[in-house]
């Protein structure tokens, strides 16, 4: 009788035999649903090129993706990941990082990607918190919470709605959710790479030592349990008013438009140039 | 249903602990003993109770459970 | 219309548009940038040209994700190059540490211009000389060329991919906004005439297990993203696989050792110089526009009859120290000629020193290049 083998370990990195992720980490979770929407779609992950940046979820491909990764400088592999699909457009270019890389040092580039609709696929781990650097305040950190460059507790406004900033710069597929629905997660990680244009996807996930631990909270189990009590499907909290959605995670696909991708419209221009037309 | 457990790659029941929180049928125990990394990776106690709803292997940051036996498995070589 | 990559034919062309054929005629695919004077011109010629041959030119939201989009292009297999000046190359420089660090064949022009800071756009100083080689943190090589005519703009292009592709670093085309905007002869040969040289990549098919593609002092394949070589590159220290290693310091020791020796190792291969000091006893030593000042001076000095001969470095790095050993055994004087406060000075003068008297001059105003009796005036007063 043949053993059980997970279906997912043969994505993993050979060189690589556990994640480095702290337990109860909710980038372990994001790394199965990533790697199971790959699965569901028949994929290879030769079809793919990750990218990231610096920070704990940056290490969700780097290393333990069997396939092309490159793992870049702080706050940049969206602008990385536009060069790579510049190069190779029949590749699906997938950036993995968190929310510190995505969108404080690298929140132009998002900013910018978005507008561009290029045809990328973005997963930003949203867990609140500096993690890797030993959980200094981010501008995702709800006001008033102690971190180690913020003892007195934070003074600044975080992020109400990263993917709002998101919508409005111009991405055509925008969803929000959180590590206690990694099967939803798994759906829209699936469709944002059958699609074309700049897809984003925000993960909230739970950090349980740098930001639960400290914040006092009692690990994974809670914080997940937390997220899963806070959701509220996007369709629901259209019904709510703003006192009842105060608190609130809005979770499911929030956009999905068709518009202009950036990289079909090179072609275009190069024809335009190879045509004599200008 | 089978379930296998990869215990060296469980980071604890008690840092982590997701899987038994997330199994509605209590399938799962806390070991014994700890694995080579000084983790307590947890232990079936209920094999009959489990329903193959792959919650344990779905939630399971650590890729250390795997659920089969479940109609339609898709994953895997063809 | 089918456009040729290779416009071959002569021209009066300008520096800046010259450095753009280069490139097109060199292989170049793709192009990233952000406008800046006096670098625009190339930016705008590569857009023109680029998407007609297949290539194209995007213009970045800044200077980081400039060169972050060209080392991304680079890893898809394509030539890749940006072109700026020293604004530009300030903000680029983590990434370009990146490129070195993980091994990145890409071109990255400085039209160098009035600094510090927003300083004077359409002046040229040779002001970011040391940066290109110490910009960015951490010890490295890194190979830099300095053109000093619009033909020279167009050939050191072509070379500076060539080196790229080649030794897989990045490669700078030191320029500044004289020799940029200036228009002059320009003779772009026929199309088999110019070397191409395209990076090692590991054979098709390798198994990625077996693949070591970094860490080689006579350089590594490149595992190209694309083509099924699972390639891990990461910017942190890292193994000949591409293994992170942030723990033994040994690995640290190695990463920043072969980074390093991949250039000096080959360096006689590299250095380019334009002597011209036989008997001579007093030398004169500069690069990029200066250099013309410099020829010209020396030529009106020999009909004086003094004994003055020249030393152009075309590639200031990988640090030339043995042709500057050289000359300076058979000189009595150096005088060391730059457009700034003297910034390849220290290097050379270190070299020299032992063998020679070692002596700078700037231009009466940094921001002009020298004229030449003002040369004249320096090699009388040594001489005495």
């Amino acid at each position: 009788m043949s053993e059980l083998t997970h279906p997912l370990h043969r994505f993993i990195r050979p060189t690589v035999p556990h994640s480095t992720f702290c337990p109860g980490c909710g980038d372990g979770i994001v790394a199965q649903s990533i790697l199971r929407a790959i699965d569901e779609l028949g994929m290879d992950l030769d079809d793919f090129v990750f990218v990231s940046g610096i920070g704990c979820a940056a290490w969700i491909p780097s290393p333990l993706f069997n396939a092309d990764v490159l793992h870049t400088t702080h706050g940049r592999p969206i602008a990385f990941a536009f060069g790579i699909k510049a190069g190779l457009p029949d590749k699906k270019v997938m950036v993995v990082s968190g929310d510190g890389d995505l969108v404080a040092i690298g929140g132009n580039h998002l900013i910018q990607n978005a507008r561009r609709n290029a045809d990328l696929t973005v997963l930003c781990i949203n867990n609140g918190i500096y993690g890797m650097t030993g959980g200094q305040a981010a501008p995702t950190t709800p006001m008033g919470v102690r971190t180690t460059t913020t003892p007195y507790g934070t003074f600044e406004n975080p992020f109400e709605d990263i993917s709002a900033m998101v919508i409005a710069a111009g991405a055509s597929f925008v969803a929000r959710w959180t590590t206690a629905h990694p099967r939803e997660l798994t759906r829209s990680i699936k469709k944002a790479i059958q699609r074309k244009g700049f897809s984003f996807i925000e993960v909230l996930s739970q950090c349980p030592v740098q930001f639960g631990r400290k914040a006092g909270l009692s690990g994974a189990v809670q914080m997940i349990e937390d997220y899963k009590k806070r959701s509220l499907l996007a369709r629901e909290a259209g019904k709510l008013g703003p006192e009842e959605r105060k608190g609130r995670i809005v979770v499911g696909e929030l956009v999905e438009m068709d518009k202009p991708e950036m990289f079909e419209e090179v072609q275009k221009m190069k024809a335009r140039a190879e045509g004599g037309v200008s | 249903m089978q379930i296998r457990i990869y215990p060296e790659r469980c980071k604890g029941v008690e840092e982590c602990g997701l899987c038994l929180h997330v199994c509605k049928k209590q399938v799962f125990k806390p070991s014994e003993g700890l694995n080579l990394r000084g983790y307590r990776p947890p232990e079936i106690e209920n094999e009959k109770a489990c329903t193959a709803c792959e919650n344990c292997m779905i939630f399971c940051p650590d890729f250390a459970l795997v659920v089969g036996g479940k109609k339609g498995k898709r994953g895997g070589p063809a | 219309m089918n456009e040729k990559r290779v416009q071959s034919g002569r021209y009066f062309m300008m520096g800046n548009v010259a450095c753009a054929e280069g490139a097109i005629a060199a292989g170049c695919e793709f192009a990233a940038g952000y406008p800046i004077t006096p670098a625009t011109e190339i930016a705008n010629t590569l857009a023109e040209r680029l998407p007609k041959v297949g290539g194209a030119f995007f213009q970045m939201e800044d200077e980081i994700s400039s060169i972050a989009a060209v080392i991304g292009a680079s890893w898809a297999g394509k030539k890749a190059m940006t072109a700026t000046s020293g604004p530009g190359i300030s903000l680029m420089l983590e990434n370009i540490g990146f490129a070195i660090g993980v091994e990145t064949p890409c071109v990255i022009v400085n039209v160098q211009r009035g600094a510090p800071s927003t300083g004077m756009p359409t002046i040229g100083i040779q002001g970011d000389m040391v940066q290109a080689k110490h910009g960015s943190h951490g010890d490295y090589q890194i190979i830099a060329l300095c053109p000093s005519s619009p033909q020279e703009m167009f050939d050191h292009t072509v070379l500076a991919f060539n080196y790229a592709e080649k030794y897989r670093t990045p490669v700078f085309v030191l320029s500044d906004a004289f020799v940029g905007h200036m228009r002059e002869e320009v003779t772009i040969p026929e199309a088999d005439r110019i070397e191409r040289v395209y990076r090692k990549i590991p054979a098709p098919g390798t198994d990625p297990l077996e693949i070591k593609g970094f860490l080689d002092e006579d350089v590594a394949p490149m595992p190209i993203f694309g083509q099924g070589f699972k390639a891990h590159v990461t910017s942190s220290c890292h193994d000949e696989v591409g293994k992170r290693n942030l723990i033994d310091i040994s690995a640290l020791d190695k990463f920043i050792r072969k980074l390093s020796n991949k250039i000096l190792k080959h360096r006689d291969e590299i250095t380019l110089v334009e002597k011209d000091y036989e008997g001579a006893e007093v030398v004169l030593v500069s690069y990029g526009a200066v250099a013309r000042a410099a020829r010209a001076a020396a030529l009106r000095a020999r009909e004086e009859g003094l004994p003055v001969g020249t030393l152009r470095l075309i590639t200031p790095w990988p640090f030339p120290s043995e042709e500057i050993e050289k000359m300076a055994r058979t000189a009595k004087q150096v005088i060391v000629l730059e457009n700034n406060l003297g910034q390849m000075y220290p290097y050379i003068k270190a070299e020299a020193a032992p063998f020679s008297q070692v002596s700078f001059l700037p231009p009466r105003w940094v921001g002009e290049i020298h004229d030449p009796e003002h040369i004249l005036t320096k090699i009388r007063e040594v001489l005495r």
